[in-house]
């Protein structure tokens, strides 16, 4: 390995770069190592396309519908296909898939297909938002109590034990019932609650590996401040991990918020658990004939399901990026 | 030293359960809307109940005398007073409800843990093969299934389709009401009978370990014992009168029970099998393999008993998560137990009886905690009291 | 004196995505009664995948691609893996690498000791195989009273000695040591070697060590066969191999350590790593790193031939032979 002749050519290169650059080209390397082993995981790969399919069609395909097709006009005005407010007078409402309505109508004549898709990009964004908090909170309080040790590493640990006791559901259930929760606000109390809690200590084991290795060391010898050392060598170091657990976090909160709207207890307009709610509460979900009105579930259902699982499969697949024992030989 | 670490254990629980009923306190009480706005606006309440309830807890008081009296009524059980079973108290209702949850979930629970162990156990074993990929799979989506959505194909596949389950609720209605015997009774009774089988297996797996050396001595007087006792109990209830409402609690139990192990045994499977695959790695499996040990041996006693370890682990974290499968579970199949009180009683804007409700829940949470820290100390012997 | 083990021409390749590696390529040996030898080489260069041939606990993309391994008159090559799993322990035992896991977390050390009794002689009771661990644990230096303490709670060196009891629990013909000491501090290194050289005489069994320490096995093994890239390039008695080592590797791996009664030198390293074993080339795998290679050594691999009594070696330029010791004496 030391005398390969590729690496000291780029050693050489390198010393004419700025520091910036070769960071950015290190990442980089790194990024298509990672995502050469990643890309090998059926599992992984099967979920990044299932994300790709709900992110085109609830960014792309939606806004294009709805400012083409279900445009209301004079032709079609019957057939309103507003997600929230719409109503077809056309048929008997909850009504079977049709050309019309290629997903059916719930029991408030709403187009199926239309809310659903409506739907996506709020549950991304859900997702993605109460992620991002959970993960920065985890990555910053695990590195620092890491770093520093100490009464504040023993105090962030008693947090994230209470928190790891928390019946998280029906917390948010009481929360819920009592405030007026939306979709912004539901995303921060779940980031906030699952950022203190088991992230935290997976984190800061992570750090604590990364600490005791020499190049920490050496830059502390060369008067690197702590808040340097933490931000350029630790967290840099753990970041993949915590990706990975950014993962589970977007499963765990679009589950969460599923659960809610399921049970009505939202202040949102439209989603996927409402759906469902909509259509339970109306009495078409009774045990023998839920194939009878299948489109008023099944697909918000599915959907939510399969949102789900692929940012667990995403994981799943990330951790064999991460944890190389548990690649195959 | 086994006390000494179980009390330690203990004592760090009540600091945690005041920390915790801290928090469900100021959530209720603090925030705007809190309690006392709820209260009032509550159109069920007569102008007359919504005073005394304020007398009471002494809602007038400045906040950090409410939350000391607040704290020294959670210790005395004194929880309130539900406003929409006015006036039953709060604990009469939780009292009877949680016995129903605790068994659901310790059913459950171990049906799921010891599923998920020996299917986790053969995935990493079979490394490779076709069934492993298709459990796999199987595995991750019903861990990751939107809970009502498998709920309501489980009730539509086993209640109407094969019609072999009661659809939901706790009892079947048109069977006790003939009778005027208490369903809670039997119910306890029911709750005795399980403890003391329970009982019987540790008993007889602590005696065979200690009397004898040779496996198959060791299996004879445990499953024997256990066999004994479990026909005795079923030849006791056969031979009641009140058999047969037993058995019907029993039935509307099946489904609940049924749902809940599938939510929850995914994980244990999956934690099961990425710790088995490591641990087959481990020098000590070489060792036992060297050692001339049939296969089946080095599997089961040298490498699933130390990949363990971490599924025990991993079943503290996802205590929460099967918990609230377990509150979607309740409700959906009517199950009266605490899940249901606390989703019902939020729809009701029921206060007393849902903060009671969520305080008890933490509690089944910890305790359910402790059991857990209590047997990983008995399996891994590095954990030092 | 009749053969032990008996090796013929063993060749155990890996399948890899890369190809194939090939681990030990064309290994022949034989070790008699009560004999000791040495496999020595640098890491890598296929000692373990020899000793794990012989146990046949290869990995699953591992092969024994022909040749036969002879324990007790049997070709065990051939076997079933039950039937293998009677050999091993109770003819064959192993002290492992990694002594410091190679006892599991959970059991106690005792009862694992008692289960290799216990499996291979079912007839033994529970307290006739307590009593045999005690007296094991006497034999290697251990307090019997710690046979019901958990491997956590033993020193590496404690640990050491219970893994070698657990090896002698069946009285086996033949013990693999691989790299038995590397992991413990010198001196404690020292005392077990030499308890192990006196319990390996008195019970009069066979025993293979594995080690890079050319040093260590010499005096501990009557016989030291040299491994370079999964071939072995010369066997010899220790003595012959100290005094007259004639594969220029052997000179190599001898002066890269120090000699603790030997005059003071300037230790010597070979340079170079050795080769990868992934598609082998055909010329002799040493002359790369060799002081002494000509154009012969680059065109074809040297053959492994007896150059003096009882001494082989594979090179075409030996060194230090019978003749030149003399020549330079005179």
């Amino acid at each position: 390995m030391t005398n390969n002749p590729n690496t000291t050519v780029e050693m050489a290169d390198a010393k004419l770069e700025s520091p910036a650059l070769i960071r950015m080209k290190l990442m980089w390397r790194s990024f298509k190592e990672n995502w050469k082993i990643f890309s090998q995981s059926k599992i992984g790969m099967i979920g990044l396309y299932i994300v790709i399919i709900f992110a085109v069609a609830g960014f792309i395909v939606y806004p294009i519908l709805a400012a083409t097709v279900w445009k209301t006009t004079s032709l079609n005005a019957m057939a309103s296909y507003n997600p929230v407010t719409g109503y077809d007078f056309v048929q008997n409402n909850p009504a079977p898939p049709s050309w019309a309505h290629l997903l059916g109508t719930d029991p408030l004549g709403r187009d199926i297909l239309a809310q659903l898709l409506y739907s996506t990009p709020r549950e991304f964004m859900l997702g993605i938002v109460a992620a991002l908090i959970t993960v920065i909170i985890g990555t910053l309080i695990g590195t620092v109590a890491a770093y520093f040790g100490g009464a504040l590493d023993t105090f962030f640990m008693r947090v994230a034990d209470i928190v790891l006791l928390f019946p998280f559901i029906p917390f948010l259930i009481v929360i819920s019932g009592m405030m007026q929760v939306d979709l912004l606000t539901l995303a921060l109390i779940i980031g906030l609650l699952s950022g203190f809690g088991g992230i935290t200590i997976v984190l800061r084991s992570q750090a604590l590996i990364v600490k005791s290795r020499p190049f920490i060391e050496s830059a502390k010898i060369s008067g690197a401040s702590d808040s340097y050392i933490i931000v350029n060598h630790i967290i840099p170091n753990v970041m993949p991990l915590s990706f990975l657990y950014m993962m589970f976090n977007v499963t765990g909160a679009i589950f969460s918020e599923a659960v809610l709207s399921f049970f009505g207890l939202l202040n949102i307009k439209m989603s996927w658990g409402l759906m469902i709610y909509t259509a339970d509460t109306a009495g078409y979900i009774i045990g023998s004939n839920i194939w009878n009105y299948w489109w008023l579930w099944l697909p918000a259902g599915a959907s939510i399901t399969l949102l789900c699982g692929a940012f667990y499969f995403i994981g799943r697949g990330l951790d064999e990026v991460v944890n190389p024992r548990l690649r195959k030989r | 030293m086994m006390l000494k670490y179980i009390g330690n254990r203990i004592l760090q629980i009540a600091i945690l359960l005041v920390i915790y009923v801290a928090i469900v306190f100021f959530l209720l009480h603090a925030m705007p809307g809190g309690i006392k706005t709820l209260l009032i606006s509550n159109p069920k309440l007569t102008p007359q109940a919504q005073e005394a309830i304020i007398r009471a807890f002494g809602l007038n008081q400045p906040l950090w005398l409410q939350f000391v009296d607040y704290m020294k009524n959670v210790f005395t059980l004194n929880l309130g007073i539900s406003f929409s079973y006015y006036p039953t108290p709060v604990w009469n209702i939780i009292a009877e409800r949680l016995p129903r949850t605790v068994l659901l979930f310790t059913v459950a629970t171990l049906i799921a843990f010891f599923v998920g162990f020996a299917s986790g156990k053969s995935l990493a074993w079979n490394r490779g093969k076709t069934t492993e990929y298709v459990s796999t799979i199987v595995g991750i989506i019903t861990y990751t299934i939107f809970t009502p959505l498998l709920i309501f194909v489980m009730i539509w596949f086993f209640g109407s389709f094969l019609g072999i389950f009661p659809l939901n609720q706790f009892l079947n209605p048109d069977l006790w009401i003939h009778t005027r015997l208490n369903a809670q009774v039997i119910f306890l009774y029911i709750l005795l009978t399980m403890l003391i089988i329970g009982m019987v297996m540790l008993v007889s797996y602590l005696v065979a370990l200690r009397f004898s050396h040779r496996v198959r001595t060791r299996r004879l007087i445990f499953y024997l014992s256990t066999i004994i006792t479990v026909v005795f109990s079923v030849f006791f209830w056969w031979v009641s009168p009140v058999g047969i409402y037993a058995a019907d609690i029993l039935w509307h139990m099946v489904l609940p029970v049924m749902t809940v192990t599938i939510i929850s045994y995914a994980g244990n499977m999956l934690v099961m099998r990425d710790s088995m695959l490591e641990t087959i790695k481990e020098d000590f499996i070489t060792t036992a393999r060297a050692k001339g040990l049939p296969d089946k041996v080095v599997r089961d006693k040298h490498a699933a008993r130390t990949a363990m370890l971490p599924v025990v682990t991993n079943f503290v974290l996802s205590l929460g998560f099967v918990v609230s499968g377990g509150v979607i579970t309740e409700s959906l199949f009517s199950w009266p137990g605490m899940g249901m009180t606390l989703l019902d009683s939020t729809l009701a804007k029921d206060y007393p009886l849902a903060a009671g409700a969520l305080i008890f829940t933490g509690i089944f949470v910890l305790f359910a905690h402790l059991a857990i820290d209590i047997i990983y100390a008995f399996l891994d012997p590095r954990i030092r009291y | 004196m009749k053969a032990v083990l008996e090796i013929k021409n063993l060749k155990m390749y890996y399948d890899t995505q890369a190809g194939q590696v090939k681990a030990a390529d064309d290994i022949s040996f034989s070790l008699y009664e009560g004999e000791s030898m040495g496999l020595v080489g640098e890491s890598g260069c296929g000692k373990t995948s020899v000793s794990m041939s012989i146990m046949r606990l290869l990995p699953e993309n591992a092969r024994i691609i022909s040749g036969n391994i002879f324990f007790g008159g049997k070709d065990i090559v051939k076997l079933s893996n039950e039937e293998m799993n009677k050999i091993r322990w109770a003819g064959i035992s192993m002290i492992f690498q990694a002594a410091m896991n190679s006892l599991n977390p959970v059991y106690r050390v005792g009862d694992q000791i008692i289960e290799a009794i216990t499996t291979h002689e079912p007839d033994v009771t529970f307290e006739e195989a307590r009593q045999r661990v005690a007296s094991l644990y006497k034999l290697v230096g251990l307090d019997p009273e710690r046979m019901d303490n958990y491997p956590h709670e033993y020193s590496g060196g404690m640990k050491q000695r219970a893994v070698i009891a657990m090896s002698l629990a069946c009285n086996p013909k033949l013990i693999i040591a691989d790299e038995p000491t590397t992991a413990l501090d010198v001196i404690v290194q020292d005392t077990i070697l030499r308890e192990l050289e006196k319990i390996q005489k008195k019970l009069n069994m066979s025993m293979i060590y594995i080690s890079h320490d050319i040093a260590v096995i010499a005096e501990v093994a009557s016989k030291i066969a040299i491994m370079y890239a999964g071939k072995i390039v010369e066997m010899s008695d220790s003595v012959t191999i100290f005094k007259r080592p004639a594969h220029p590797y052997t000179v190599g791996l001898m002066s890269s350590f120090p000699s603790i009664r030997g005059a003071k030198k300037e230790l010597v390293t070979i340079p170079g790593e050795p080769p990868n074993l992934l598609n082998a080339p055909d010329h002799c795998r040493f002359a790369p790193r060799c002081p002494f290679a000509t154009d012969e050594c680059w065109k074809k691999e040297p053959s492994y031939e007896e150059i003096e009594d009882n001494h082989f070696v594979a090179c075409f330029h030996p060194q230090n032979l019978k003749k030149q010791v003399r020549a330079n004496a005179g």
